[in-house]
């Protein structure tokens, strides 16, 4: 018979209601109740000629000899799925200083007001903004982390300045964002930052008291502050020229509504419900702020719940961890999410440039140097970038990273939309080769996933809709 | 091939490589055209027509003192039918193939490019299936590009061939035509889209043709028949295109034209839109989702639901167009298709309302 079903390449999970998930080569899905994942492997022709269609247009059923047509879409979509790190590195960031008026009690880096010798050298901001120069890439993003970066305006300027005056030549589509509190943000810096299209990013843990809990200064008004740069941001340069991020604490764990609450009454359009990672931090903290990937499950739902309540209001408001996995899931562009990219994103897609005149991977790898471990280095800061790329660090982030080499990954339905992530791996073991399902990325990532997939199988026409709208890569000024 | 001229414009259009026939509206223009037939100029012949018009591109039958209009300027639909051959059998094809040979139609159709007077906006390329031609289909399309810059092509194909990576290279190589590949799919699955166009392996053929036009970075144009066996599978088929296809332009949902083997396949053919409403909804929506731009052709907003009514276009060409007795009275007659002029002899797509004004509104 000409259109005999046969079973192709698949992986599969049993998700928690009992139904079987199921993904094929080119990353579609299917959900079967368990006895007909029975029938599916066993006598696929005894399934109802629409289900066998359907199978077939999700590439798990075809035939013994799949013919070029259906190859060539199969390869195409699996080049998609993967294809965002090879254009060079994309994302610079620069730490001009770990000075911070905080002293958040999660946080490994940032130093005090009064020390003189954590901010990067002239010479070290100059020869960063000309290596970002040496990538191919013809769109790239300068971000400008600390520390506190506004406390250092003048190397923030300095900096933009050069990158600028280079691009009249190289003609590249640069954007800048500058992380920040924002309580230095006065009116003149917001007129520079307007006239040169930089974007703030912020933070906002929540309402006033867990924001003025997880980030105490002298004054205990951050939360105030923080407001108040926005407002000002907003006002000279636009609503959405200022962004949030927020970091889940312990302290957190219980106010999942709340902290979306004050997103949606701040006016944000995207929250970021992001986890902190239970080695994060220094040590001596650990049973203070750390709580389990399951503690952090229970948060993630409730808080994911309340955005989709908001979204249903008509509010303007994405999930963006929830929508970086949709995208994986559902969208045939992807958006490159550097954790999840396969190899990883971290030193071939992303560099950092530290206070310290070195060059490392990720922002997560350069904490790491300051707990002591400088094992992620790829170079000083004036070596080639080609020389970067070339160096062992990287080469060793890139074998961690490649799901064909993780036999665990290779079994997971999810391998088309994660991978390992040797940083992390790094952080919690001291060695970035360890097996990916040992670590807390691993265990939080199918968590999500299975939450997400099952949350698609129950969804009507009106959540289907709304899901694969947060799928839909976001258009990059807005992030 | 003749282009029609009127006497006054003979000597601005003349050229040695092109064949003039003049509207003489009295003995003496006739006098004077024989009078330069006899000093040399073979190209120019008199007619006498009140149908012929100034910028006719015109086929003479000689024996029976008739001439075919091939293109008018003055018309908005422009085609050139290419061949009557065809590797599919679609159970509504509106144009049943024939084995003959026709492969003169491309000389005539290179002819008729030459002798267009001014390069039309939009010029139809149909059959048939114009791939069966080969290098003689790129032998019109550069045709075009030489002689009516500008203009943009429309190629009505099935897209099999191009899964044959020489058919592609010969077609597809250096093409400075601007082309839009009109390309019909009609199942998610081989044994669905194979059904209906009777033509076991046309499915796999017609995505590797698809992908060979994205490998050229052209433009395409999916084309989706709205008979029984595809709205069965419709919203499937939406959400196939979405994760597989992304690069095309936009989906053509179509209204099935009631003539050809639609007629003999009527049970499988002949539809009430108005009864598929849900269908139609649900399928623009998974396209909604995967951000492809999608419209509605040969179907009247009476049988859509009002919720597509924006999507749905002024489709049918000028002269196969047609309004019934309901469509008089009917307050959205100027933004709706209409019928096909042979729906009296077939179907109509769904029973036909008046829509009142209120109903338009609302």
């Amino acid at each position: 018979m000409a259109y005999a079903p046969k079973v192709q390449p698949f992986r599969s999970r049993v998700l928690a209601d009992g139904f079987v998930l199921a993904t094929s080569q080119s990353g579609d899905h299917a959900f079967f109740a368990p006895g007909e994942f029975d029938q599916f492997r066993q006598s696929p022709q005894l399934l109802s000629l629409r289900r066998q269609a359907e199978l077939r247009a999700r590439f798990l059923l075809g035939d013994s000899h799949p013919s070029i047509g259906v190859r060539r879409l199969i390869a195409s979509r699996i080049a998609a799925k993967r294809d965002t790190v090879s254009a060079g590195p994309s994302l610079h960031i620069l730490i001009p200083t770990l000075q911070c008026a905080h002293s958040c009690r999660y946080c490994q880096v940032s130093r005090s007001l009064h020390d003189q010798g954590h901010t990067l050298s002239l010479a070290d901001i100059d020869a960063a903004c000309d290596t970002i120069f040496e990538s191919p890439s013809p769109t790239l993003t300068v971000e400008f982390q600390g520390g506190d970066p506004l406390l250092r305006f003048d190397l923030i300027e300095r900096a933009i300045l050069r990158i600028k005056a280079r691009n009249v030549a190289e003609s590249r589509r640069i954007r800048f964002v500058v992380a920040s509190t924002l309580h230095q943000l006065d009116a003149p810096m917001c007129a520079f930052f307007k006239a040169h299209g930089v974007h703030l990013s912020t933070s906002i843990d929540g309402p006033r008291e867990l924001h003025n809990r997880n980030r105490p200064i002298p004054g205990r008004d951050s939360y105030e502050r923080t407001v108040a740069g926005i407002a000002l941001a907003r006002e000279r340069m636009g609503h959405d020229s200022v962004a949030a991020l927020m970091t889940t604490t312990k302290a957190s764990l219980d106010h999942a509504d709340a902290i979306v609450d004050e997103y949606v009454r701040l006016g944000f359009r995207e929250i970021f419900l992001r986890p902190l990672s239970s080695y994060g931090f220094a040590k001596r903290n650990q049973a203070l702020l750390g709580y389990s990937v399951e503690e952090f499950f229970a948060f993630y739902r409730r808080g994911l719940e309340r955005v989709l309540h908001w979204s249903r209001q008509g509010v303007d408001i994405r999930e963006v961890y929830t929508s970086i996995l949709l995208n994986k899931m559902l969208s045939t562009f992807d958006a490159g999410y550097v954790d999840l990219q396969s190899p990883t994103g971290a030193g071939s897609s992303v560099l950092v440039y530290n206070y310290d005149g070195h060059v490392y991977p990720s922002d997560e790898a350069r904490m790491l140097a300051e707990t002591g471990d400088t094992s992620l280095r790829m170079g000083r800061i004036g070596t080639p970038l080609q020389s970067l790329l070339a160096s062992p660090v990287r080469s060793v982030l890139i074998d961690a990273s490649d799901v064909q080499k993780e036999p665990h990954c290779q079994a997971c339905p999810y391998s088309l939309f994660c991978a390992p992530n040797p940083v992390d791996a790094q952080a919690q073991f001291g060695t970035p080769c360890v097996a990916a399902h040992d670590t807390e990325h691993c265990q939080r990532h199918m968590g999500m996933f299975d939450a997400l997939f099952t949350k698609l199988r129950t969804a009507d026409d009106d959540m289907q809709d709304l899901l694969h709208k947060w799928a839909q890569p976001v258009a990059a000024e807005q992030t | 091939m003749h282009r029609v001229v009127s006497y006054a414009n003979v000597a601005a259009e003349w050229f040695p490589e092109l064949r003039l026939l003049v509207l003489a509206r009295s003995a003496d223009e006739r006098a004077a055209i024989e009078d330069l037939q006899s000093a040399g100029l073979p190209n120019v012949r008199w007619v006498e027509s009140s149908v012929l018009q100034d910028g006719d591109i015109v086929v003479p039958r000689s024996v029976k003192d008739e001439a075919v209009v091939l293109l008018r300027e003055s018309d908005t639909h422009h085609a050139l039918f290419m061949t009557n051959r065809c590797n599919s059998y679609c159970l509504m094809c509106s144009q049943p193939p024939t084995p003959a040979d026709d492969s003169w139609l491309v000389d005539e159709a290179v002819d008729a490019i030459r002798h267009l007077r001014s390069p039309p906006l939009l010029l139809g390329l149909t059959g048939g299936e114009p791939l069966l031609l080969g290098v003689g289909l790129r032998r019109v399309l550069d045709a075009v590009s030489k002689y009516l810059p500008g203009t943009q092509v429309e190629i009505l194909t099935n897209g099999r061939l191009f899964s044959d990576w020489r058919v592609a290279a010969q077609i597809l190589t250096g093409l400075s035509t601007p082309v839009r590949w009109l390309v019909p799919l009609y199942g998610h699955a081989d044994f669905v889209h194979d059904f209906v166009v009777q033509a076991p392996g046309a499915f796999d053929e017609t995505l590797a043709g698809l992908m060979a036009l994205q490998a050229q970075r052209q433009q395409i144009q999916l084309r989706i028949v709205l008979i029984e066996p595809v709205l069965q599978v419709l919203p499937e088929l939406a959400s196939f295109i979405g994760r597989n296809l992304p690069f095309v332009r936009e989906v053509a949902l179509m209204g099935c034209e009631p003539i050809g083997f639609a007629l003999a396949n009527r049970e499988l053919c002949e539809v009430d839109l108005a009864q598929w409403s849900d269908t139609l909804e649900l399928a623009a929506r998974q396209l909604r989702r995967h951000d492809i731009p999608h419209l509605l052709m040969n179907a009247p907003l009476c049988s859509l639901p009002k919720a597509l009514w924006p999507i749905a276009q002024r489709s049918i060409s000028d002269w196969k167009n047609v309004y019934a007795a309901e469509c008089e009275a009917c307050c959205v007659k100027a933004d709706c298709s209409g019928l096909f002029a042979w729906h009296e002899r077939g179907w109509k797509p769904a029973p036909l309302r008046t829509i009142e004004s209120a109903e338009a509104i609302a």
